[in-house]
């Protein structure tokens, strides 16, 4: 075992590394500022995080072991796998590793938060979160019929977690086929709340050009602006757009 | 044949308007309204650019053939095609322009770079050969700098447009995107279609020209300059799409009994025409990807463009 | 009398400002060794290049002429037989007319004897034919003056012969014509010629007594002998 985590371990203080925007979330939620060692480089860039204020009080990493390890941590922390080979040499450096799954629903998320706070010696700090989830479970409002509308039409599964995270709000998705919204279905059966992504909308690409279009504003919908950033990882960040959302209405 | 020409015009116009008709009648059946919209709003923007685009690619390929006194020479060729589409990728992802008429201008600058380099490379009165080594290395390295450009464009998706601004797309155009293509195109077009007298006497060569009272030199400028506007402002909405300057214009002599000045006009129907079937033969193919329309430009063009080397090379030989 | 005046025309270089005074009506043949400045001269008269001075056709500034007015003033046939592009003979010659005028097109296919060529691209008719073509083409517009680079050339002696006639009936109709040629035993059939020799107009006479000249043997660097011309010693 290297002698820095031999070391650290024996001095008994945590220092959790995350490399990947998403399980950053979880860390920036709930870790104690000694207790971070670095998290990825997407959770310092405004135009990806909505946390990017946060992170850029801490060091960084690319995303990968080699990265990582010039912080010292003593715990990664990863998702969906991050490579069977990155715990197995984690293992072998004496590097405790926690891998998140990739969300498929909310429960998971709840799952992944309690475990991360179990991970950093105190439960408990999940309850603040657990609270406010709890409090959006328990009186959904009727749903009514939603697209999420991101750069060239992208849309989000009728089933996927983002969507359950729109029900909570009163949004039911709408199913799209290849999860794409056209023009021609906006302007022929426009949905009563369009929620548009306002996911790097300044860097212009053709997908930004095509929300300019004016079928891509239906008139008829009740459109709400979102900040896209959460979405990506539609985590443990969620709570607070829905929460936002339920208050709008 | 000017007959035919006009009537092929409006069946295609009319056929890429209205085409596919059910969703059409659909929205029709929700609300009247609804049905006009879509026309209006969705297709016509499309149409129009299909049959401007191909116009402007038939006039403009047809002068610069005249300008240059070479059947080859064409916008795709000479590389204005591309360095339109580096000029407006330059101007919408790293100069962070995003008003149409501001990208239309710097598709138009990209395309007057990539011909006056052609010119200082191969010289106004150039042999094919030299013509085509000179229009082509700058057209590929114009192509090759545009998807470096959308690589490390600042957005990470940008990198997904290449295909459409090389091979170009006229899906989800919206009126006010074919305004500023169509509006600065045509004038141009207008102008460059007064030319076709001078264009017509250059054939006699510069020489003659000149004594006629012809400006060869002022001439090649300003043809130049008003097919990089013309090129410039459409490839900055629908990407680069080749063949069409290569092959309107050489249908467009046949109908003129070889007069290079005189074919624009009708080299401008035909590419409007070619150019509106291509896009219905791209809508009407049912896939999961969207095939773009330079794909088939390319299929109709390359055994004509591949004819052409052939007699170019007969005529040489006699 | 309708003429042509230039004053001073020079091209930097290749041409020393020349001042010329040509008639209505006379046949002028330009004379002198490769690279004297013979087409200099013709391409300067006809404002092709950027030349200094200026050309005035019967008290007209060609200049400032507009290219529909510039065709009746002057045409310049250049030596070069090239055509880019393969458009049918009669329609080059009609290139020629700045208003279309089919009754001149057909006049000028039967004096060139063209009736079999005239609807074949020109790329496909051999040079001698392509000479006639070109040159129907400068006198299309019936010009005052006619500016010719070499049009005896590329032509059998049939065409030599008949294109000297048609250059006679074209002085006698009130043209100037200005002929750039090799032949030098065409010379006698001109009214005056003009030898041209390192960019300077050197002789302007009567093209017999400059035949007889020292200065022209010197120039060419030829004799008289039996049967022609010799190289002098």
């Amino acid at each position: 075992m290297p002698a820095f985590a031999s070391l650290l371990a024996a001095s008994g203080v945590l220092r959790v590394a995350s490399l990947n925007m998403c399980t950053d979330e979880y860390l920036l939620l709930l870790a104690r500022p000694r207790e971070l060692a670095s998290v990825s480089r997407l959770s310092r860039d405004p135009a990806d995080s909505s946390l990017w204020r946060l992170g850029r009080r801490f060091p960084e990493n690319r995303g990968d072991l080699e990265s990582a390890l010039g912080t010292r941590p003593n715990l990664l922390i990863t998702m969906g796998g991050g490579g069977k080979a990155t715990a197995m040499i984690a293992g072998k450096m004496g590097l405790k590793t926690i891998d998140l799954p990739f969300p498929a629903t909310i429960q998971d998320i709840a799952s992944s938060m309690r475990r991360v706070a179990r991970a950093l010696g105190d439960e408990s700090r999940a309850q603040a979160w657990l609270g406010r989830l709890s409090r959006l479970r328990q009186a959904p409002p009727a749903p009514r019929d939603a697209i999420y509308l991101g750069a060239g039409g992208n849309s989000v599964g009728a089933r996927s977690v983002e969507a359950e995270w729109m029900g909570l709000a009163g949004f039911r998705q709408r199913t799209l086929p290849g999860g794409r919204a056209s023009l021609e279905m906006l302007a022929t059966t426009p949905p009563k709340i369009l929620l548009r992504s306002t996911y790097r909308r300044n860097e212009r690409s053709l997908g930004q050009t095509w929300l300019d279009h004016p079928l891509a504003q239906p008139t008829a919908s009740r459109i709400i602006a979102v900040d896209g950033r959460p979405w990506t990882c539609a985590g443990p960040l969620m709570i607070g757009e829905i929460e936002r959302l339920r208050a709008a209405l | 044949m000017r007959a035919a020409l006009v009537l092929g015009l409006i069946l295609a116009a009319a056929a890429h308007l209205l085409l596919p008709l059910t969703p059409l009648r659909e929205a029709q059946a929700i609300d009247p309204d609804l049905a006009d919209l879509i026309l209006v709003q969705l297709r016509l923007p499309r149409t129009l650019l299909a049959l401007g685009y191909g116009a402007v690619l038939g006039a403009s390929g047809a002068a610069l053939q005249a300008a240059f006194a070479n059947p080859l020479a064409s916008p795709d060729i000479s590389g204005a095609s591309s360095g339109a589409a580096l000029g407006a990728v330059i101007g919408g992802y790293w100069l962070g322009l995003t008003q149409p008429l501001a990208l239309a201008a710097c598709g138009a600058a990209g395309a007057i770079g990539t011909l006056l380099l052609l010119m200082g490379l191969a010289g106004r009165r150039a042999d094919t050969a030299t013509l085509l080594l000179a229009g082509l290395a700058i057209s590929l390295a114009a192509g090759a700098l545009t998807s470096l450009a959308l690589a490390l464009a600042p957005s990470p998706f940008a990198f997904y447009d290449a295909f459409d601004w090389l091979m170009g797309s006229f899906t989800d155009r919206s009126l006010v995107q074919a305004a500023a293509a169509l509006i600065p195109a045509g004038i141009a077009t207008v102008l460059l279609l007064r030319r076709a007298k001078a264009l017509d006497l250059l054939a006699l060569g510069e020489d003659v020209a000149a004594s006629i009272g012809v400006r060869p030199g002022r001439l090649s400028v300003e043809v130049i300059a008003l097919s990089a506007i013309a090129v410039g402002a459409c490839v900055s909405v629908a990407g680069a799409i080749g063949f069409i300057g290569l092959v309107a214009p050489f249908l467009g002599r046949s109908l003129t009994r070889g007069h290079p000045g005189r074919a624009m006009l009708p080299a401008a129907a035909i590419g409007a025409i070619l150019l509106a079937l291509a896009d219905l033969a791209v809508r009407s193919i049912h896939l999961d990807r969207p095939i773009p329309v330079g794909v088939i430009t390319a299929l109709i063009g390359t055994p004509l463009f591949l004819w052409l080397v052939l007699t170019m090379r007969r005529r040489l030989a006699s | 009398m309708t003429s042509l005046v230039t004053t001073q025309v020079g091209i930097a270089g290749r041409l020393e400002p020349t001042g010329l005074t040509v008639e209505a009506g006379q046949l002028v043949a330009l004379v002198g060794p490769n690279g004297g400045g013979k087409t200099s001269l013709l391409r300067a008269l006809a404002r092709v290049e950027r030349s200094s001075g200026t050309v005035a056709v019967g008290g007209e500034d060609v200049d400032s002429a507009a290219p529909a007015r510039r065709r009746h003033l002057l045409s310049f046939l250049p030596a070069s037989r090239d055509f880019a592009w393969p458009i049918a003979a009669r329609d080059v010659i009609a290139l020629g007319l700045d208003r279309p005028g089919q009754d001149r097109v057909e006049e000028l296919i039967a004096l060139f004897e063209l009736d079999q060529l005239s609807a074949r691209p020109i790329d496909q008719l051999s040079t001698g034919e392509r000479a006639r073509v070109l040159t129907a083409r400068a006198l299309a517009a019936r010009p005052q003056i006619l500016l010719l680079d070499e049009p005896l050339t590329n032509l059998d002696p049939y065409w030599v012969l008949q294109l000297m006639a048609i250059l006679d009936t074209a002085a006698q109709s009130g043209q100037a014509v200005i002929v750039a040629l090799h032949d030098l035993t065409l010379l006698p059939r001109f009214d005056r010629a003009l030898l041209i020799a390192d960019g300077r107009v050197q002789m302007d006479e009567a093209p017999t007594s400059l035949m007889a000249s020292e200065r022209f043997e010197e120039i060419f660097r030829i004799q008289a002998a039996k049967g022609g011309w010799a190289v002098r010693r």
